[in-house]
């Protein structure tokens, strides 16, 4: 029998035949339920490492910062300019009804101004919001792109091999890139609406500003030049209500066409976070000359079937396809052992199964052992 | 074509290519020949439905649904000093909110911009905002249409919540509830107790409009 490794070495490069791995995101439900005391007796005192081998499932949230369990693999490191202070302080405030709650204020000082931004913890804790962005006008804009001008990155060698002693043998190296330039101001910087009527009213500064973005990639490529990465992951978090088909052709097309052969220079592979509705988009994203799609979610949850998937992929690798709300203990299981039967049917051997996105805090862990009995009937069978 | 139809046509189309300075131009213009602000106001609700049509047929998407809504501010704000009373809402009030303990709200937005075009007066309360606080809010408002947001799972408990709630406070039956999400699924919205459930903000302004119109 292969190993887990080369089975996803061979989806990588579009080989037949060695078997599905099942690769589902349960870091989110560890978490909150960790936070809550809601963990199932059997993983309670486990690390999330142990839970996946308990599973018997391929562990994925290994190129994340450590929490809670989670090893991390984080490979990229920024450093910021000698000039750029970085000032972050967590408080607990009052909201204007209810209980009050835990902000994160950042604020970057710079000898050309300051920026700020207020992010929201969850009711767990496990994650947070912005509530304000960093850029809310064109003074901001100016300060922001001192700090890109001054900022680099750095290959963290110890993080690492760290990293590739606990899952070196399991899972390829994959290192996440940010979101593509225009998707970083939307879910990063800027917030939706303001990003829109900024590219609208102040186009010439909007679209220097998606080129100084641009250029960071530049940076991040060439510190993960001649590394032993195989993929390449832009975090993007594509949906068509925020990135419409006309943004997806005159921002994000020319983005990849410009950076992805790049990518394929250095003999990595490259792909994008799909986690939104994307059935406007899936016929553009073979322009993009990405190699595969994360988090593809078809109906009921995504706008999509999986026949469209397939269509608009084209061959493509797609990881993930399970919608997340299958999980839930509400949904009927039989529609998710049809689903994920289909699934595997359709997209192996192009296929790396888990959830899309993630699997809930409120899941039935119990199916994800269901999935995974499907699954080795399925490599049984090959 | 008169005179009040050219500035008419005008504004129309300034909404729909959002054009703000035309906008203004056009609304001051009108003001001047006698027009009432009432009348100028549903001419350019007159071009936030061509915007809404484009949006249906896929020619617009969510990004020229938020201009064309900007570019009618303005031109709400050039109007502003010569209205008088309350504009709007021929088709009744609808209270919008994204449920306690969720934050999405991008689809929320696009239905209260869509409901707003459609003709209800929209009373927007935000996101993560509580099962209490919506109840009230359709309570002071006499809203017949309460809709109901939630793209996570964890969440999604507090549609049967406020609509229990509704019924504690003797209002389930004067109201209408639809709910929408990208996790929330018919199967479950029929479990719930709302009276109707949209796959996408624009079917849901069309289940409002057919509740509006069976009233």
């Amino acid at each position: 029998m292969t190993s887990t490794y080369d089975r996803m070495m061979a989806v990588y490069q579009g080989r037949d035949g060695e078997g599905v791995v099942f690769q589902p995101r349960i870091k989110h439900w560890f978490e909150v339920n960790s936070a809550t005391g809601t963990l199932p007796e059997r993983y309670q005192g486990m690390y999330l490492d142990e839970i996946y081998r308990d599973l018997d499932v391929t562990p994925r949230e290994v190129w994340v910062p450590g929490v809670r369990g989670s090893a991390g693999y984080l490979a990229l490191r920024i450093v910021e300019g000698d000039d750029v202070e970085v000032w972050v302080r967590q408080y607990r405030g009052s909201s204007s009804e209810g209980e009050p709650q835990d902000y994160i204020v950042t604020e970057y000082r710079t000898p050309k101004g300051t920026i700020g931004q207020l992010e929201r913890l969850t009711e767990h804790g496990v994650s947070v919001y912005n509530v304000e962005y960093f850029l809310k006008d064109l003074k901001d804009i100016e300060v922001y792109k001192y700090i890109l001008q001054e900022r680099t990155y750095q290959w963290d060698q110890r993080r690492y091999e760290w990293g590739k002693e606990r899952y070196g043998d399991t899972v390829p190296l994959r290192v996440n890139l940010q979101r593509s330039p225009l998707m970083w101001l939307f879910v990063g910087m800027m917030g939706f609406q303001r990003t829109v009527t900024m590219l609208w009213r102040h186009p010439k500064e909007m679209e220097e500003l998606l080129m100084l973005h641009e250029n960071e990639f530049y940076k991040m490529l060439d510190v993960c030049r001649g590394k032993p990465i195989v993929e390449l992951h832009f975090g993007d978090n594509m949906h068509q209500d925020m990135c419409s088909p006309p943004f997806f052709k005159k921002y994000m097309i020319p983005f990849y066409k410009r950076v992805i052969p790049k990518v394929h220079e250095m003999g990595m592979y490259a792909t994008a976070h799909w986690d939104g509705f994307v059935k406007q988009l899936l016929p553009l994203v073979k322009e993009t000359g990405l190699d595969g799609l994360e988090c593809v979610t078809p109906l009921p949850q995504g706008d999509v079937t999986l026949e469209e998937m397939k269509e608009g992929m084209k061959g493509m690798l797609l990881r993930d396809g399970i919608p997340a709300v299958m999980m839930c203990p509400w949904t009927n299981l039989k529609n998710l052992e049809d689903h994920v039967r289909k699934l595997l049917k359709m997209f192996y051997p192009r296929l790396i199964l888990g959830i899309s996105d993630l699997t809930p805090a409120n899941a039935d862990i119990e199916r994800i052992k269901f999935v995974n009995g499907i699954v080795e009937e399925f490599n049984e069978s090959l | 074509m008169g005179k009040n139809e050219e500035a008419f046509e005008e504004i129309r189309n300034s909404i729909v290519n959002f054009d703000v300075e035309t906008l203004k131009k056009a609304i001051l213009d009108a003001v001047q020949s006698g027009v009432a602000s009432q009348e100028i106001i549903n001419v350019m609700a007159e071009g936030m439905n061509i915007v809404g049509k484009k949006f249906e047929a896929a020619e617009y998407f969510v990004p020229e649904l938020i201009m064309a809504g900007e570019t009618m501010k303005e031109g709400i704000e050039v109007l502003r000093p010569y209205m008088s009373g309350e504009t709007g809402g021929e088709l009744g009030t609808a209270v919008i909110a994204t449920v306690a303990g969720d934050i999405h709200d991008i689809g929320k937005n696009i239905f209260v911009t869509l409901m707003t075009t459609a003709g209800f007066k929209v009373i927007d309360l935000g996101v993560d905002v509580s099962a209490e606080k919506i109840v009230k809010a359709v309570k002071e408002n006499h809203a017949q249409i309460l809709g109901l947001s939630a793209l996570l799972t964890t969440n999604l408990e507090q549609f049967p919540t406020i609509v229990n709630l509704l019924k504690k406070e003797g209002m389930r039956d004067k109201i209408k509830v639809v709910v929408g999400g990208a996790t929330v699924t018919e199967e479950f919205a029929k479990e719930t107790g709302v009276d109707g459930y949209a796959k996408t903000a624009l079917a849901g302004v069309e289940i409002c409009k057919g509740w509006a119109k069976g009233r």
